[in-house]
């Protein structure tokens, strides 16, 4: 981090995701109607592979903040997570400059759980020492805004609290790439505005931000730049208005 | 495509050389970038796992203690059901079967039979699924997998302390008198623990490769209980010969035959008994890390 000020904090080089999903196959126009052996493939074999992300290559700075649209099922999702380095890429590579988090601490949380024993779980599971632990559990709850529910199994909380827990959770290692995945869309105006400060508060020290979202004026508030996904590929680059604007174009 | 921010011109370049690897990855290295995922070094995947402990250790008490927490007497199950299964054994094979042939304490016998095996039978069945059922988990964190499997037999270790316990007790209740023995038990239980913990590498992996494995593993674990002498002791009806030799040393019937005899004053065993649990733990376990290990990139993609 000794020249965070131009620096680049992420490289994304040709990026290709694939992976394998049980329980369906596609059927594709060019396979013709439906024949004996193809629908029995639904039911025995039924094992297919996805290419979702489809060489996609992009850097990012220090202290910058990227917006990621597109439609569903356009790998903004998938993109991030194998940024997170937690799905494999089946091509390319990419380079980071510290931790690459992704607001999705919730694989780790359990719902019979107390929302305190969650906060420890989680954020363990972020990569923090139990000292680091012991030392922001307080901080975690308080923005969280859970109150007395944090000894309640967070099976008793609304979703909107369970989400609050989420985001206070996955911001509290400060990582140096943050990535979050519609997670703002949660939470009454008071979270999205504090949770807003914790963005540029991790901004401000140098982090880099990746927001998909398809609310676009999250997108316009939150992001200087923009990445237009499409079918796995990236379609536009460039300031967040610019992209949105066509973006926004091409679904009229 | 426009190219305002100062990284855009970049991406072009990168994207327009024909060796854009060297590219990036000399941008990379100019920057300071590491690169992520793939497999890491075995040291440094070690490394990596022992700084990481603590999540294992968390999550795996964490999902024990949950498994009992959603009902109203919670944690005092822990210890009411290991004794609950301690009666519905001795009342069906005591009682009924009368499968106590050859056995002297059959009591104390039968209950280290059915709680040591439990914790192997449940570190496996858990073990099969330690990847394909935690992908929630795998796609939105980047840790060492190798925790998961650890996860596992963590949760099933701390299942166990309890059901030793309430063995302990049952032994002096009937009649065992306490000897400096019973520190071989720890031991023994120690040897188990890496032996289940090495054959849940093996069968995280293994499933996580091929799903239909999984469908697989009820059946085995079926057969090792009625084969390890959890019910009967198994030299009064293995037999002789080669069968009988195999069957003997198949490694549950070592940890079990090891933990009877470090609570049981009628049971002994040789140091060859001790030599084998030992092996069968040391070898599992090395050979089940190195082989989780090798696939360790391709967890994130089922």
């Amino acid at each position: 981090m000794s020249d965070a000020d131009a620096g680049l904090s992420l490289i994304v080089d040709d990026v290709h995701v694939k992976y394998r999903t049980y329980g369906g196959r596609r059927r594709t126009a060019d396979s013709g109607p439906p024949t004996r052996r193809s629908r029995l493939a639904q039911h025995v074999g039924a094992v297919d592979s996805v290419h979702a992300v489809r060489g996609v290559s992009f850097t990012a700075e220090h202290g910058e903040s990227i917006g990621l649209i597109g439609h569903n099922g356009s790998g903004k999702s998938t993109l991030l997570r194998a940024i997170a380095g937690a799905v494999p890429t089946a091509g390319g590579a990419v380079y980071t400059s510290g931790t690459a988090s992704l607001l999705g601490v919730s694989g780790a949380l359990m719902k019979n759980l107390s929302g305190e024993r969650n906060v420890t779980l989680g954020a363990l599971a972020l990569g923090l020492t139990p000292a680091q632990v012991d030392e922001q559990r307080d901080e975690i709850i308080e923005f969280a805004g859970i109150g007395e529910f944090a000894d309640l199994p967070m099976k008793a909380y609304s979703s909107g609290m369970s989400a609050r827990l989420r985001f206070a959770i996955s911001t509290a290692a400060r990582p140096d790439i943050l990535m979050i995945d519609e997670a703002l869309a949660t939470g009454d105006a008071a979270f999205k505005k504090r949770s807003q400060q914790r963005i540029d508060e991790i901004r401000e020290h140098a982090g880099t931000v990746l927001l998909v979202s398809h609310s676009m004026s999250t997108i316009r508030r939150s992001c200087d730049r923009a990445l237009w996904m499409d079918h796995g590929r990236l379609l536009q680059d460039g300031p967040v208005d610019e992209v949105v604007d066509s973006y926004l174009e091409s679904q009229a | 495509m426009s190219a305002p921010s100062p990284s855009a011109p970049l991406v072009e370049e990168v994207a327009q050389q024909p060796s854009r690897n060297q590219g990036a990855a000399a941008l990379a290295a100019q920057h300071g970038l590491t690169r992520i995922g793939g497999r890491p070094r075995l040291s440094a995947y070690l490394k990596d796992l022992w700084q990481r402990r603590h999540f294992a250790l968390k999550l795996g008490s964490s999902r024990a203690y949950a498994r009992n927490q959603d009902s109203f007497l919670g944690q005092l199950w822990a210890v009411l059901t290991p004794l609950l299964w301690a009666g519905v054994y001795l009342f069906v094979f005591g009682v009924l079967l009368k499968t106590d042939r050859g056995v002297e304490n059959f009591a104390g016998f039968l209950v280290i039979g059915v709680f040591l095996f439990r914790f192997t039978a449940s570190s496996i069945s858990a073990g099969a699924k330690a990847i394909t059922g935690n992908s929630s988990l795998i796609s939105s964190l980047q840790f060492p997998r190798a925790l998961l499997p650890i996860a596992v037999v963590v949760a099933e270790f701390v299942a166990l302390l309890p059901e030793l316990v309430v063995l302990a007790a049952l032994v002096l209740v009937t009649g065992e008198p306490v000897r400096v023995q019973w520190l071989l038990l720890l031991v023994a239980v120690g040897l188990q623990l890496l032996f289940s913990l090495g054959v849940a590498f093996i069968v995280a992996r293994a499933v996580a490769e091929i799903r239909d494995v999984g469908n697989l593993i009820p059946f085995v674990i079926r057969a090792l209980m009625y084969v390890s002498g959890v019910f009967f002791s198994i030299d009064h009806y293995a037999g002789g010969g080669l069968l009988g030799d195999i069957l003997t040393h198949n490694p549950m019937a070592i940890y079990l035959e090891l933990g009877r005899a470090s609570l049981l004053e009628g049971q002994s065993v040789g140091l060859d008994i001790w030599a084998w649990g030992a092996g069968f733990a040391v070898v599992t376990l090395v050979g089940g890390f190195l082989y989780f290990w090798h696939g360790e990139e391709k967890y994130g993609r089922v």
